[in-house]
Parts: C-alpha cells; structure tokens; sequence
C-alpha cells in the first residue's frame, strides 16, 4: 500500500481505485488441490485408487456465499484427469467435463479454475475422467450462506457415502459387459423356488418365474453391482466414523451420495431427522424416520439427540446387499447397536411399466387443485387409521416402494418444497421427452435409444422454460444429471416445487423436471451411475444464445 | 380473627394446585386441543390486557424468533406483540416440549387438509367441524398463528416458574430450532 | 477358396485394431475385451480314453462389432494326437435385442486331413434364457454342415450352478476324409456342476459328457473300428477375464 503511495498521484488513483472496485465483504480465496494415487483401506481390503491431496475422499472444501474462488488443482497421475463441481452453478468452462467444457487436465499440469460462488449449502465435486471417481476421487464442498439460514443448529458434520468396489473401475465395466449379471449375487435360486413354491404354490411360482424368463429379466435385479463395501466418510463399519455432539444440541448431518451405483436408505435409530435441504437447496423442513439417497443426490437433516448415549447411522444399499454404518455419540469410541440389513426387495411387474394404466399419473400441469381424482391420499374419510402414503414416484405396487424400517415415515419426493423458490413461477415454452432406455443384457443404457456416441445434442434456447419429461423403460432406477442449470422437480406443489440437481427416476414411471435455461455454453446431461454414463446414458446439452442476445431479442 | 387475605390466599393456593393437578393429567392424557383450561394452568394462564407488566416484542422470521428467549419474573403478566416478517405462516405459541408436540400434530392435520399452507392460512376451512366434536381452527389465548405481513398479540400470566418453552408449531419449524426457552427470574414483587 | 478365406480373416484384424481406442468413461465407441473358457476339462470314459478338451473364445469390440476368435479342441493323452481342433474367427453384431449374427472363417487341423470353412450363425439369448449358438458351415471342397448348441444356467444357489448342455451337428453332404455322412453327424449333451470359486474368473465344475455319433457317420466311424457312444466323466473349470 506504502508503496503504491510513493508512486505519487497515479499510485494513489489506482489504489484507491482497485479499493472501489473490491466488492465489499468480498473474499477471493485460493485452494490447492492435487490429484493423487492412493491407497484406499477398507479393513477388508486395500485397494490402489485415486485420491485428492493424497487421500479418499478428498477434502472438504468450504466456500463462502460471495466469494470469488480460485482452485488450482494438480495431476499427479500418469493420466488426464478433471474435476466437475457437483451442483455449481458457474461459467461453462469451470464446468469439469472433458470434451465438453475444456480439454481435461494432463499428467503433471496445474489447471485454475476461477469462478464466483453463487448459492450456499452442501455439494461435492468428483473426476469427469475414465473411472476415477469410483476409484475414489470425490470430495465434499460447504458452501456458508451470506444470509441467516432458516433452521439453527450447534455443529454441522458432512456424511459422504460411497460403494468401494475391490474391482477397479475398468475393469468392472469390462465385466458388466462381458456378463451382465457378473456382479449380481441375489439372483433367484433354487432355494426361492421352493420357499416361493410353498408359499404360493407350485403352479403361481412356476407362471411367475417363465412370466420373467419371458422377458429375459430377472425380478432381482435391483443393484447392477453388489459386492461393495459402503464407505461413510472413507470409513468401513468396522473403522465406525464417529461424530460428538453435546445431548441437547441439535447438529447438522450434511449427506452426501458419492457412490458410483449405490443408493442407500439412511436412518438413525432412536433419532427423528428433520430435512431442511436437498440437494444445496433449502426445503421447508420435513420430520422423517427414514430416507433414500440416490447417487449424487445430498440431504442435509436437522437431528437433535437428547439422550447421553450412541445412535447409529445406518445406510442400507436399496437392494439390501451390503451396508455402511457411522456413529454419533457424546464421546469418542462408543457404539451403539447395528441394525440388520433385512430382506432384499424384488422388482414386481409394475416396475416393468406393465401397468399403463397408472402411468398417467405424475402430470401435475394439468391437474386442477385439489379436485384432482387421481391424488391419492385426499379422501379424508379414509385417512384416519391408515398407514403410510404410497410413494407417488414410484410406480403402484413397485418391489421398490420405500418403506421405513420402524413404521414411520419415509421421505418422497412428494414431500419436498422449496423454502425459497429461485425462479418466478411460469408455464414451460416447450416440452422435451427423454425416454429412459437400455439394454441390460448388452449392458447398453441410452437415451431415446440412442447412445452418447450416436451423437443426439440437446438444443436449448437461452431464456426458456424447457419441461422435461422422463419416461422410465427400463427396469433400473436412474440419477439423472444436468450440468449447471437447475432442475426444478414437479411434485404437483407449482410455485413451492423443489430446486434440485440430481433427479431419480425409478423403474416404470414418468417424472417431469423444469429447467430455466439461464446458462449459456454446453453443459453435460447424464445418468450419475457410474457404468450407465459410460456405456452411452449421457447427453451433451448446447444452450443457443446469451444474455445479451436475449435482451436483443427483446428489445426487436 | 381469621385473616381474610390469608384465607383466601390459602383457598386458592389450594384450589389452584387442585386444578394444575388436574390439569396435569390432562396434559399427560394429551386430550383435544380445545379442551380445558387445566391443561393450561401448568404454563399460566391467560393474562389479563391491564394487568401486563410490560411488553415483548416478538418478530417471527423463517424459520426463528427474534428474541431467542426471554426472562419472565413468576406471576408477571406480559403482552407480546407478534409480526410476521417472514415470507410463510408462522406461530407464537406458549407451552411445554409436550404440549407443542400435541399442537404439532393438530397443525401437520391442518397442514393435510389444507386448511394451512406453507404462506397462508385458508380461514374457511379452519371453521371446518371435523366431527366427532372435534374442531379444526386456531383460536387459543396462548398462542397467535400469523400470515406473512400480519400481527398479533398474546397476553399471557406466567404464573409458576415451569419448563415453559415458546415455539413454532407448523409442520418442521420446531425441529428446525424455531423455539426457545422461557427463562424465570425471580417473583413479581420482588426486586428485579 | 482357401486364399479368399484366409484375406477375409487379415480384413477383419486389421479393422477391429484400427477400433482400439482407450475406453473411458463419456467418451465415445467403448471398446471393451475378454477372454473366456467355457470348458477346461478332462475327460476320462470306461474306453480307457482321456481327453483334454476345451472350449473358449476371445473378443474385442463395441456395442456395433466385435471381432472373436473362438476355439476348441480334444486332445487325446493317450495317443498324443488332437481328435478335434477347430479355430474360428468371427465378426459379430447385433441383430436384435437379444441375438447377434456373426460370419467368418473356420479352420480345422485335427488329426487327419485340415480343412478351411466359412461360416456364418446366430448366437444369443432366447426366451426362458436358453443360450443359443447355431452356425452353418461351408467347406472349401463346397460341403455344408451346421451346428446347434444349446445351455441352460440353473441357479442351485448364487455360487453353486448346474448347466445342463446339448450339441447336434448335420451335415448335408459326405465328407469322407473326415469321416463325415450325410445327415445327423452326432449329438453331445452335458451336465456340469459348477462353483464360482473367484468372482466368475475361476469356476471349477464336475459333470459328465455323452456322445454318440448317428446314422452314416456312425456307419463310418464303425469301419473304421471306432466307438460311436460313450459315457464321460469330466472335471474342469470355467475361467474368464
């Protein structure tokens, strides 16, 4: 400062200058971050994976509302690698994806990113290279808010699942498409046939396994890949990541699915977990028992446990294969029970999307109100004493329906609402249909039957209101992700729909999605399963026009 | 001579203690939201507009209170005067962890049928008749439910030192830490 | 005949290597590889003959078109010579959602005279998840024959599995060098008992094999003082990459 002084009045002009121009209260902070081989440990087995400043999951990157970031991040791979900020809204080139936003980041070079924080809450950033994130390059970003948030809360922890395979990433996508079902060991065997039998009958087990043998696909099929063990902070059950709290406090658990396939049902025996944000957005806090994290999605809840004594957070994969647990206690090495793992769920023909009938259901634009007929659960003189609500986003009668382990409620996709709506509520200008589609036994996932390679971009305008619609054909539950624009969920709440990233689709429904398209460039659309993005389930979406065009136009 | 302030102080000491036990129970029982006024006694009652000792204002924002709490002498009678300067309907509400657990409940039922929505409060069919007796409708003395914009007022007595606890009863904004804790200094009478 | 054959098989090679790019993830034409034997075996009958047989194949490719060359062979231990030896080398595609079509080049150099074969098939996966393979070949001397293989996968539990198999092979014209009649040339149908030992990389199975040759090619193979049934016993492994 001294110095620019001495340099007489221009020095002085361009400090005072330079002064002006700093927003104020503005930070610029500087991260460094290198990509590294590591080694993972499970406890069960160790594993030469990738890393971020020599350890997985990478650190916890936290940002402030405001600030101006700049992130050098380092290969020291023998390979290009990239990162992507996982919920970001930023300029298309920070975007992470190779072929698509920059050229990736070669062996031995610095890249910089450098772009303005726009939002505030939980997200994670992840490798857009090869199979590097399963291996293990993920990590977490915290993002403060500028403004009070609307709960309170004594300590926040983030919780970030993954599924670590023993395989290398490769060499399991090789596999699944040399045999589809290399990994799936829940499939019908002898055994069920005869426990089946004898429930059933002979004769209804026999029609039921030639009504799937017909098709080809197998009721089991719930997790392409089984033989993981979950991770909760890098932690295995045995390891038990630990979070203290103080009885009494109310603490922030911010979730984060970093799986490369994996969904997990996540509950805390003893504790009622309030969420208040899904996917970096605040929601109108909901009291649950019970959640379904898909791949790339974050909840973060609200728990406040009153007693001196351990509680477990238990992550059942959904299709029941395999479990994590962390635990949250008033000091360290203290446990609490683990719960069991309980049965494996079975698709059902209503998953098969056999049942057209219902399919109609989730298109809330047209439904007027409460008069709707095709809402379940209004009929109030039936509602005393009735159990829980069917999930609305899962087709009726689905192996999958969400059920919460205690009895109590599990979270839908119905039941979230934004807390503060970003955008103005308004009629789409056009609707895009992506059917989901796949060949399983070829292990080929795609999009309207096309693959990545087939070359179909998806053309948007700057300045629309795009409404898309998601047809689930295949058998699987699918993480859909669009790149730096939001995707606004209809849950039939019209203004108070919820601003999310990452949208699951499951087996056999339809869901609709809003997206302002207020972000120029080309962005990345995809499925977040790891293996489904990769064998063709992936879209390159092109925003024509800008801003300044836009106002050109309207000015016309 | 019997002392007549004496007297009456005794029978209604009794009588009073007669009713909170009562009252008590009732709250165990957790019986319909309208019900009586035993219920109440064990967080006060009622206060009178003339006999308030002074004025709280409270500001209801999404999703807290400003002030996070407050100190009340026993016996004092306080008039709080809620705005809602948030942008979703929210309450002030006097009671204890359980009695704003049973209110809970009646607020998700309204929130169900529609009575109350995320920023506004559907007055026609909070005079809806449930049946069965039961009501749906806010209008207790201990509490004020507001639209975003409006005001209202709670006078109430605090008077015996308790675990009272002022809250927010729409669905979610208790757990999300809207509420805060009644804290007693003292006796009115006394000297701070 | 044989020349077009063998420039066939060069083609072929020299496309699927100009496929081979490094897969990765959302790149385009994920090009993928393996290696499989679905049987190593040995195989002892009450004829004092022992076997040493295997069945496998190898592919690379994408989704589109995948090159394979598959083989097997008998060998015999006792008198140190191959009762078959077949290598074939094939391009594959899709056809529908569960069948590819695939067309190549088959040679044969067991004992006894060698042949070249052109062959062209079908293989996939029909209903009730019956594996199907059927192929038709077409030797340079212009003589027809074709195969059916058929397996089916029992899930006795998820590691254990039973795999009953059944083979027939025609043929349309003699091929007396070989030994080959017109008509049913032979059926082959096996039981194996498998357990996945690691992952589905190694797979050690016992079971049984029965053989029995038919109609003018038994009538053959009995001039020729050989057997045209029998009953073996097997024990092996499954393996793959």
């Amino acid at each position: 400062m001294i110095n620019l002084f001495s340099q007489g009045r221009r020095g002085c002009a361009a400090a005072a200058f330079s002064i002006l121009m700093m927003p104020l209260g503005s930070q610029a902070g500087v991260y460094d971050l290198t990509v590294d081989n590591v080694i993972i440990d499970t406890g069960a087995f160790q594993k030469k994976g990738i890393g971020y400043n020599g350890a997985s999951p990478g650190p916890v990157l936290r940002f402030t509302e405001g600030e101006d970031v700049t992130i050098n991040v380092t290969n020291n791979l023998d390979e290009k690698t990239s990162i992507h900020w996982h919920g970001l809204v930023l300029p298309y080139q920070q975007d992470g994806v190779p072929t698509i936003s920059y050229d990736g980041i070669k062996p031995g070079e610095t890249f910089t990113y450098n772009f303005p924080i726009v939002q505030s809450g939980t997200y994670w950033f992840h490798s857009h290279s090869g199979f590097q994130e399963p291996d293990g390059a993920y990590g977490a970003i915290v993002i403060k808010s500028k403004k009070r948030e609307p709960f309170r809360y004594a300590r926040d922890y983030v919780v970030q699942l993954t599924d670590k395979h023993p395989h290398a990433g490769a060499r399991i996508m090789r596999n699944l498409k040399t045999m589809p079902d290399y990994y799936s060991r829940q499939q019908q065997t002898l055994g069920d046939f005869f426990d089946d039998a004898d429930k059933n009958g002979i004769g209804a087990t026999l029609n039921d396994r030639m009504a799937w043998g017909d098709m080809r696909m197998m009721p089991a099929d719930v997790e392409d890949l089984q033989g993981f063990t979950p991770l909760i902070n890098g932690k295995a059950v045995e390891q038990n990541w630990t979070g203290l709290f103080k009885p009494g406090e109310r603490v922030r658990l911010r979730f984060i699915n970093s799986s490369a396939m994996a969904y997990f049902d996540i509950r805390i025996p003893g504790l009622k977990m309030t969420v208040v944000n899904a996917d970096g957005n605040n929601v109108q806090p909901v009291k649950v028992d019970e959640f379904r994290i898909a791949v790339a999605e974050t909840y973060d809840v609200i728990i406040q446990p009153e007693e001196d004594k351990a509680y477990t957070i238990f992550a059942a994969s959904m299709g029941r294969s395999a479990y994590g647990r962390a635990t949250l206690a008033p000091a360290e090495d203290m446990a609490a029970d683990v719960p069991e793992l309980g049965k494996r769920p079975l698709l059902t023909m209503a998953d098969m999307g056999m049942d057209h009938g219902s399919m109609a259901g989730m298109d809330h634009s047209k439904m007027t109100g409460m008069d709707d007929p095709k809402m379940a659960g209004m009929d109030h003189s039936k509602m005393a004493g009735m159990g829980a609500k069917p999930d609305p986003f899962y087709a009726p009668g689905s192996g999958l329906m969400p059920k919460a382990e205690n009895g109590g409620k599990f979270l839908s996709y119905a039941d979230l609402k934004a807390q503060k709506p970003l955008y103005k509520f308004r009629k789409a200008t056009r609707e895009i249909e992506l059917r989901l589609t796949g060949n399983m036994e070829r292990y080929i996932w795609s999009i309207n039957g096309k693959k990545y390679e087939d070359e179909e971009e998806v053309r948007l305008k700057f300045g629309e209101r795009v409404r898309f619609k998601f047809v689930n054909e295949t058998m699987m539950t699918h993480p859909m992700h669009l790149h730096g624009m939001w995707s606004i969920l209809d849950t039939g709440a019209g203004k108070w729909n919820p601003i999310k990233h990452t949208v699951s689709i499951a087996p056999g429904t339809t869901v609709y999605t809003e997206t302002e398209v207020d972000a120029p460039g080309q962005w990345a659309f995809h499925c977040h399963l790891s293996y489904h993005a990769a064998s063709g389930m992936f879209r390159r979406v092109v925003v024509e026009g800008s801003p300044n065009l836009a106002q050109l136009e309207k000015t016309d | 001579m019997i002392n007549m302030n004496k007297l009456a102080k005794a029978i209604s000491i009794s009588a009073f203690s007669t009713v909170i036990m009562l009252g008590a129970t009732q709250t165990w029982a957790a019986g319909s939201h309208s019900g009586s006024h035993g219920a109440k006694a064990s967080i006060g009652e009622p206060g009178k507009a003339g006999k308030a000792t002074r004025t709280i204002e409270v500001k209801m924002f999404d999703n807290y209170f400003e002030p996070e709490s407050f100190a009340v002498k026993e016996g004092e009678t306080i008039r709080f005067v809620v705005k809602n300067d948030g942008e979703f309907v929210h309450e002030f509400g006097i009671g204890t962890t359980a009695s704003h657990a049973a209110h809970q409940k009646e607020m998700m039922m309204m929130m169900e049928h529609g009575a109350l929505e995320a920023d506004k409060i559907n007055h026609k069919m909070m005079k809806m008749d449930m049946g069965g007796g039961k009501m749906m409708g806010h209008s207790d003395p201990n509490s004020v439910l507001l639209e975003p914009g409006k005001s209202g007022e709670v006078i109430w007595k605090f008077s015996k030192a308790n675990a009272i606890e002022f809250a927010c009863n729409v669905p979610g904004h208790y757990e999300a830490g809207m509420m805060g804790h009644v804290r007693f200094k003292g006796q009115l009478g006394t000297g701070s | 005949m044989k020349s077009q054959i063998i420039a066939f098989a060069w083609a072929a090679m020299v496309a699927m290597v100009s496929l081979a790019t490094p897969a990765s993830a959302q790149t385009k034409d994920l090009v993928t590889y393996g290696l499989q034997l679905e049987e190593l075996e040995y195989r002892r009958g009450d004829e004092s003959e022992d076997l040493l047989v295997w069945n496998g194949d190898a592919f690379i490719g994408t989704d589109k078109l995948k090159l394979r060359w598959l083989g097997e062979g008998e060998y015999d231990t006792n008198s140190t010579a191959f009762e078959t030896l077949e290598n074939r080398l094939v391009l594959q595609t899709p056809i529908s959602t569960f069948f590819d079509v695939k067309g190549g080049v088959r040679l044969d150099t067991p004992k006894g005279p060698d042949r070249w074969y052109g062959t062209f098939g079908v293989t996939g996966l029909a209903p009730q998840w019956f594996e199907v393979d059927a192929d038709l070949f077409v030797s340079e001397n212009g003589d027809t024959s074709a195969r059916l293989d058929v397996e089916y996968e029992f899930l006795i539990t998820n590691r254990l599995i039973l795999t009953p198999s059944a083979g027939i092979n025609v043929a349309f014209s003699d091929d007396l060098a070989i030994g080959i009649g017109t008509g049913v040339n032979d059926i082959e149908a096996g039981m194996r008992l498998s357990y996945d030992l690691i992952d589905r990389a190694l797979s050690p199975y016992l079971g049984f094999v029965y053989e029995r040759k038919l109609g003018r090619t038994a009538d053959f193979a009995i001039d020729e003082g050989e057997d045209i049934e029998g009953w073996r016993a097997v024990v092996g492994t499954k393996i793959m990459f």
